[in-house]
């Protein structure tokens, strides 16, 4: 088998799955593969220390009460939506979640603008169909169907780019746990197995976006996933992330922590309309997503690695103004306020953040 | 070398002790209220102490008084500072008292008398040993409160009240382990420790509540592992003051600003009472989530049991999860954030954060016990007002007093303590005269009536001290008027204002932090000048109350402490922010008609002028550039002027600028006017900017000169008639001839005696030996060539001039006389310096002309046809009923710009001429509606139906399947037919044509006409639609509903009343409960966004509407000449809550709405 780009979750950590199981022998909730216990523990990670002979990594860099109720959620009665802006490693969360709970992350649905009802419910092979009528061998099973038939937990990706009347079919789903198909006639009932439930993830504030329903919304517990707390930490992930992209193509990543400090206090700044200081900056309409951020770092690396010849911060302005003018004219004059303010403040008392408002002129043509 | 316990010995040590016996609290805790009594019974000591200072004593029998109903508060005042020890029904100390004085036993206030006046010392010096931080990781707690629910709260239901008191123990000696104490707690300790042993002489057993960090230290000095600091004991001179007084559940919040408080008071109060009663604390969460779904409902957003169980299941869940015996405040917070606000912080969180604000705060009011003495601030008042020498109780008012805050020391104290008194609610002292804050002086009239003694009563409630008192009324308010909704940007200013009068530093730093806030988020460019006007006159020392020298500082008490005078950081910064969310703003402005705007653009600039390097000045200067490039004529000019006076253009470039604007056409006056307005004075100064439009105007053919002039009269009318003369001889030093002198138009004994006194005043002020300015010296002269004048004109250079700029009309000659008296019947004398001279020089000498007619008549004689309807058009914009039935509806031509002018005229004519009105309104609104119908039509017509697909769907189309393969079927061995499906075809998604409602929401607030006049016709376009139903929503501050006539546009138009202020929220509101089918519904606000309502409930109303299904979009104003104008950070909010808000001609708007019903 050829390696993948990005093995799920459940066969990259089945080592730390398969402790977990044996260490926690408590109650699990029906269907459940590990204890709630044990499912917050392979999500953030026991500290260092050894469970079950295996000492399980911090997966999701976060807060921990948010993962225990997300993990408290899809032990009831409603869906859980992670919503939150893009890059804040919402997919990753619900990934990591349903490898724990059921054992796979593989019933997804991937919600675009052309996602039908049949993604949501069931499908027909349609020659079998036109063949044979109506049959339990012609139907063809949503991942949503399938979950509810093996008791495990479906997820849906973006289920906010789905048009609303799509989006509704998971209405009766949740709240009847059950499927009707009509054309199977009397025994067409699919009934879901204990452990069914949905993750879905969303970006409310995203562009090109359906509203969710009313009565859809009631049907989950939402969970706003922040973006990383902390400087340090984020520092870190970008770190991380960036040299293990670069680690793919055989070069080290060849930016220091100073300019990667930089980068990701600039993020920041942008992100939250508010600089590491206190002073206010303006926010520009792209998101600034510490997704975004590895990107930067790893482009910035690659290109002083393959191309050279500058040295990496003075790359920084210019993949700067890319990320925050996407296409609104005016994030370049947010940017440029930026320079204005927070960087030549602190240009005062730092060299890096001197040489970088002297590139200046790189936003400004 | 310190002692170092493990925790279990600790423990053992601290429980077992019985000399004193030991019970460690925190000051709320509902767990410790709950278990402390029975333990006391259990116990039955002979004295109990309490961790209170020693001289509130005298209160202790009235605190446990068995009628007080809590929460009550002590405070002790001492100097500057005050001591405030909230109690509640859940504070240990409270119960400790009751216990006592219901039983007989004596109860003593054992802490340090507060007028010791320990250093605090450094707040923390850092060397924490981890331990703390070890515990918090271990129980997953964010912060040290956190750890102590976690610890001490949340196990409490249902165990033994030994094991809370051992719990609270324990976790008191962690704390305390972590780190070294602080010298004032050392030295309290010590106390303490001094008292007990002088108790133990005279009682057997003796119990301490205490603060459980305390605990360790009171049986055994050498607990602490420190080397013992000295605080420094200089007793604070003056006496302490001592009070018991009522309290509120507000108060109690610590969110609310008061001391000592806690989060969530009502969340303790019940948790107490649950435990006191032994029953499951468990059933408090319920209860609460229960209640907050009531209130939800309450807002009318919908929130039913399911949504309370769900909260509660997660609520206990996680409580399992966590290893609790049952859910806690935090828990029950997560699952209300989870399970009901649907993850919106806007819109339904709000909603959910209030209701969760007035379940958990609740709306308790304490009360003392009958006869108990008479307390805090009604005395203190008292006594200060005799300090100042103002009249106080029984004394006659004297006469109003005029008062100097800013040179006399008393003044000011009066000032302050005024100005605090009426803060705090007080009434005592009107301000007479005039408000204007910048006057040196203000008069007040200060009178002790009936009304201040209850007003003060009042008042009491919220402090032991004045400033206290003022303190906490501002707070309220501003906590009242966030509830409201009414906190906007301008309210908070004059927040701000009122704080800084009152000489509140600690409330004039929260509202700086406000001010680089909200106020930065919300405001607009006028509200933020204003903000920054107030920031400068603090950083000037400009306000009394809030003067930057620290010696100026007014304190309540001879010998008091003073208070710390505002940071000049926080100053500083502020104004930072401010000027930076200033020249945000700017975007915005780019459409504005109004000078007021091109005004604040200069004034914002003027900021920046003298300092090159503040931060921001790039990003003015790019606004600015845009601005310039793009912005309506006025704003155009007023940045032209502005990036001059910032030196990022040279004067000269302006001045080829200007030159050419004079084939501008339209915008050439509106250009003028802007760079005037801007300029003003300064451009006498600057030959440069004024020479090349002079060589213009020379070169000019008459023909051409005179089809320019109204324009040029036009734009040059924003000057003052005395400006205007000034520039007339500064001008006329650069023409052909003589130079006009500008000449002094009073009359010459009038001018004798001025000069006269002038002489007078000059010889006192030199008698008296003080030095007297010499004149200056005269300007040098510009020996530039005159501008030659071209013989082909009949019309002089100078003339010109005159003409242009309306003076010296009598220096005319007589031909050229009649131009301008037929411009002077429009413009009149003019506006501010100068306009009111006796026999001027300028326009008006000659009578008016009779009639309109006449006018007209010579108007079209003088300078044709199209200049007769400018003026006539701009004489009814100014108001001129007469001019605007002067024009003649058949030959008139049709502008959305006359429209306007002519229905702004409606209020002020009789029927008849309304009439006439009616036929000239009705002709153009026809034929801008024709017009406006033949562009938009198209936009709105062709809508698709379900067309057959070979993309896959979800819906099959059976029968054009089988038709389709027909040929591939197969007859079967076993009977029927196998169809092989080769082709499969699909129907698309069908688009539904029923009915589509789409709401115009039009401000009809000043400066909004042309966007009523298009909204109107867009209504009568869409009304004339099939399935289309079109209702119009009027607002300003009202809302009315002019649905019925919106296929009428003139109906609808003459209906419109223009004028007043902005409430958008209150629109949207109104809009939302007409919306009947919201997924099938269009809300199409048309407004400037200038919000005058609350801007939170404006966002949480779009937001509502969206979450609804409605489809919103926000419409920017437009100028006539489609640029936008409007507030450019409400947009952004509203934007944020998923209200787009483009600025859209009326075309584009048909596209739109043709894309979203199709």
């Amino acid at each position: 088998m050829t390696a993948v780009q990005a093995p799920p979750p459940e066969e990259r950590y089945a080592d730390e799955l398969a402790a977990l199981a044996a260490w926690d022998g408590g109650l699990r909730p029906p269907g459940w593969a590990l204890t709630p216990r044990a499912v917050v523990t392979f999500v953030c990670g026991s500290r260092g220390e050894a469970l079950g002979g295996v000492v399980i990594s911090e997966k999701f860099v976060g807060d921990r009460a948010l993962v225990e109720r997300c993990v408290v959620t899809l032990a009831g009665e409603r869906g859980l939506l992670l919503v939150g802006e893009p890059g804040t490693a919402k997919s990753m969360l619900s990934e990591l979640l349903s490898a724990a709970i059921c054992g796979t992350s593989r019933l997804t649905v991937q919600g675009t603008a052309g996602t039908a009802e049949e993604h949501f419910r069931y499908g027909w092979n349609y020659a079998l169909l036109l063949a044979k009528g109506p049959s339990p061998e012609a139907l063809v099973p949503s991942p949503v169907l399938a979950a509810m038939q093996q008791g495990k937990l479906a997820r849906v990706e973006e289920i906010t780019r789905c048009l609303p009347e799509v989006q509704d079919a998971l209405v009766s789903i949740l709240s009847d746990r059950r499927l009707a198909v009509p054309e199977l006639g009397e025994g067409g009932m699919a009934f879901a197995a204990q452990g069914f439930n949905v993750i879905a993830t969303a970006n409310l504030r995203d562009r090109g976006v359906s509203e969710m329903s009313a009565a859809l919304k009631r049907r989950f517990n939402f969970e706003v996933v922040p973006p990383i707390a902390e400087l340090d930490r984020e520092v870190a992930l970008v770190r991380r992330q960036a040299e293990a992209a670069v680690a793919r193509v055989g070069v080290p990543l060849g930016v220091d922590q100073q300019v990667l400090q930089a980068l990701v206090v600039a993020f920041r700044d942008l992100r939250v309309g508010r600089s590491a200081e206190g002073w206010a900056v303006e926010k520009p309409s792209t998101v600034m997503s510490t997704a975004e951020a590895v990107g930067v770092a790893t482009s910035i690396g690659l290109q002083s690695t393959f191309i050279g010849g500058v040295e990496p911060w003075r790359l920084l302005p210019g993949y700067l103004l890319g990320v925050v003018q996407k296409d609104d004219p005016k994030d370049r004059g947010r940017l440029l306020a930026y320079w204005d303010g927070a960087v030549k403040r602190r240009a005062e008392k730092d060299a890096l953040w001197k040489g970088l408002l002297e590139l200046r002129a790189v936003i400004e043509e | 070398m310190p002692r170092v316990l493990a925790p279990a010995d600790a423990l053992a040590a601290l429980t077992g002790a019985t000399d004193p016996w030991l019970f460690g609290v925190r000051h709320h805790s509902s767990a410790c209220a709950a278990a402390l009594p029975p333990l006391l019974d259990r116990l039955a000591p002979d004295v109990i102490l309490v961790e209170l200072p020693a001289d509130v004593q005298p209160w202790l029998p009235w605190v446990g008084h068995a009628e007080v109903v809590p929460p009550i508060a002590l405070a002790a005042v001492a100097g500057g500072s005050v001591a405030f020890y909230p109690l509640a029904a859940f504070s240990p100390e409270l119960q400790a008292i009751r216990w006592a004085v219901a039983r007989g036993v004596p109860v003593e206030a054992f802490d340090l008398p507060i007028g010791a006046g320990i250093d605090d010392g450094p707040e923390d010096d850092g060397a924490s040993n981890g331990l703390l931080d070890a515990l918090l990781v271990s129980n997953g707690a964010p912060d040290a409160e956190s750890l102590w629910d976690r610890l001490v709260e949340a196990p409490a239901a249902g165990a033994d009240p030994e094991a809370v008191r051992g719990a609270a123990l324990l976790y008191g000696w962690a704390l305390r382990a972590d780190g070294p104490a602080r010298p004032r707690d050392l030295a309290r300790e010590r106390h303490m420790r001094a008292r007990i042993a002088a108790a133990r002489g005279r009682y057997a057993r003796i119990a301490a509540v205490i603060g459980s960090y305390h605990a360790a230290a009171l049986i055994d000095a050498d607990a602490d592992p420190r080397p013992r600091l000295p605080g420094a004991t200089a007793p604070v001179a003056g006496a302490v003051v001592t009070s018991l007084q009522p309290y509120t559940a507000e108060q109690l919040d610590s969110r609310s600003g008061y001391p000592a408080g806690i989060r969530d008071p009502a969340w303790h109060a019940r948790a107490h009472a649950a435990l006191a009663a032994g029953e499951p604390v468990d059933g408090v969460a319920g209860e609460v989530l229960v209640e907050v779904c009531r209130h939800i409902r309450a807002a009318r957003h919908p929130a039913g049991t399911p949504d309370a169980a769900e909260a509660l299941r997660l609520a206990r869940g996680l409580a399992a999860l966590r290893g609790l015996a049952s859910p806690g405040r935090r828990e029950v917070l997560e699952a209300v954030e989870s399970a009901m606000t649907h993850g919106e912080v806007l819109g339904r969180g709000r909603v959910v954060a209030r209701a969760l604000e007035r379940v958990l705060v609740g709306a308790d009011r304490g009360r003392l016990a009958p006869g108990t003495p008479r307390s805090g601030l009604a005395p203190h008042v008292e006594a200060l007002v005799e300090a100042l020498r103002l009249p106080g109780p029984g004394e006659v008012p004297t006469e109003p007093l005029r008062l100097d805050p800013l040179r006399s020391e008393l003044d000011r104290r009066r000032h302050v303590t005024l100005h605090r008194l009426a803060a705090a609610g007080v009434i005592y002292a009107d301000r007479t005269g005039n408000e204007d804050d910048e006057a040196l002086t203000a008069a007040w009239a200060p009178r002790w009536t009936a009304a201040t003694e209850a007003t003060l009563a009042a008042a009491s409630l919220r402090g032991p001290t004045l400033p206290q008192a003022a303190t906490g009324a501002l707070r309220a308010r501003a906590a009242e008027l966030a509830a409201n909704d009414q906190l906007d940007p301008a309210a908070r200013v004059a927040w701000v204002a009122e704080a800084a009068a009152c000489g509140l530093p600690d409330l004039v730093v929260d509202g700086l932090a406000d001010l680089r806030g909200p106020v930065v988020a919300e405001a607009g460019l006028v509200e933020l000048v204003a903000a920054l006007e107030l920031v400068e006159r603090i950083a000037h020392g400009h306000v009394p109350g809030s003067p930057v020298d620290p010696d100026r500082v007014v304190r309540d008490e001879p010998g008091a402490v003073p208070n710390a005078t505002i940071a000049g950081q926080a100053l500083a910064d502020a104004r930072d922010e401010l000027l930076a969310a200033a020249v945000r703003a700017l975007d915005g402005l780019q459409g504005s008609t109004d000078l007021a705007d091109v005004r604040a653009l200069t004034a914002l600039t003027r900021v920046f002028e003298g300092a090159p390097e503040r931060l921001g000045d790039g990003r003015l200067a790019w606004a600015l550039e845009r601005l310039a490039d793009e912005g309506s004529a006025p704003i155009q000019g007023g940045a032209g002027a502005c990036r001059v006076m910032l030196g990022v253009e040279p004067a000269a470039a302006l001045g080829e600028r200007l030159a050419s604007w004079l084939d501008a056409g339209d915008v050439l006056a509106g250009r003028l006017q802007g760079v005037l307005t801007a300029m003003g004075p300064q451009l006498e100064g600057h030959p440069e900017l004024l020479l090349p439009l002079a060589r213009r105007i020379s070169a000019l053919d008459d023909q051409a000169f005179l089809a320019r002039l109204p324009a040029l009269r036009d734009g040059f009318d924003v000057l003052s008639p005395a400006a205007r003369d000034r520039l007339l001889g500064a001008v006329s030093e650069h023409l052909d001839g003589e130079p006009i002198r500008a000449e002094l138009d009073v009359d010459p004994a009038a001018l004798a005696a001025l000069a006269a006194a002038d002489r007078a005043g000059e010889a006192a002020v030199l008698a008296l030996g003080l030095p007297w300015p010499a004149p200056p010296p005269p300007a040098p002269v510009v020996p530039d060539a005159p501008i030659p004048d071209d013989p082909a004109n009949t019309l002089r250079a100078r003339d010109r001039w005159r003409l242009l700029l309306g003076r010296r009309r009598r220096d005319l000659p007589p031909q050229t006389g009649r131009y301008a008296r037929a411009l002077d019947e429009l413009y009149g004398r003019g506006r501010g310096e100068g306009s009111n001279r006796a026999g001027g020089a300028g326009g008006g000498d000659e009578p008016p002309f009779p009639t309109v007619r006449d006018w007209g008549e010579e108007l079209g004689a003088l300078f044709g046809g199209h200049v007769r309807q400018e003026v006539l058009g701009r004489a009814a914009e100014r108001g001129d009923a007469n001019a605007a039935l002067a024009l003649d509806p058949d030959s008139v031509r049709p502008s959305v710009e006359l429209l306007e002018q002519v229905l702004s005229l409606k209020g002020g004519l009789s029927e008849a001429q309304l009439d006439t009105l009616r036929r000239l309104v009705d002709r153009v609104v026809a034929a801008l509606v024709h017009e406006l119908a033949v562009r938009i039509r198209p936009a709105l017509t062709g809508l698709t139906l379900p067309r057959p697909s070979r993309r896959r769907t979800d819906r099959l189309d059976l029968r054009r399947t089988v038709l389709a393969n027909l040929r591939h079927a197969r007859p079967r061995a076993d009977g029927p037919a196998e169809l092989v499906t080769e082709r499969l075809v699909f129907r698309t998604r069908g688009r539904r044509a029923v009915d589509w409602r789409v709401m115009l929401v039009v401000d009809t607030s000043g400066s909004m006409d042309a966007n009523i006049v298009h909204a109107a016709m867009m209504a009568a376009i869409l009304s004339g639609l099939p399935a289309v139903h079109v209702d119009f929503l009027a607002f300003n501050t009202a809302v009315i509903d002019l649905s019925e006539r919106v296929d009428d546009p003139l109906a609808l138009l003459l209906e419109v009343q223009i004028g007043g202020g902005t409430d958008i929220g209150r629109a949207l509101r109104f809009a939302r409960g007409r919306i009947t089918s919201p997924t099938r519904t269009l809300c199409i606000v048309v407004s400037d966004f200038e919000e005058g309502g609350p801007v939170g409930r404006l966002v949480a109303e779009a937001r509502a509407l969206v979450e609804s299904g409605v489809k919103m979009l926000g419409l920017a104003a437009l100028n006539e000449q489609a640029q936008p104008c409007y507030n450019v950070a409400i947009s952004e909010a509203l934007v944020a809550a998923g209200m787009p808000i483009a600025a859209l001609t009326p075309l584009e708007l048909a596209r739109w709405v043709g894309e979203q019903i199709r």
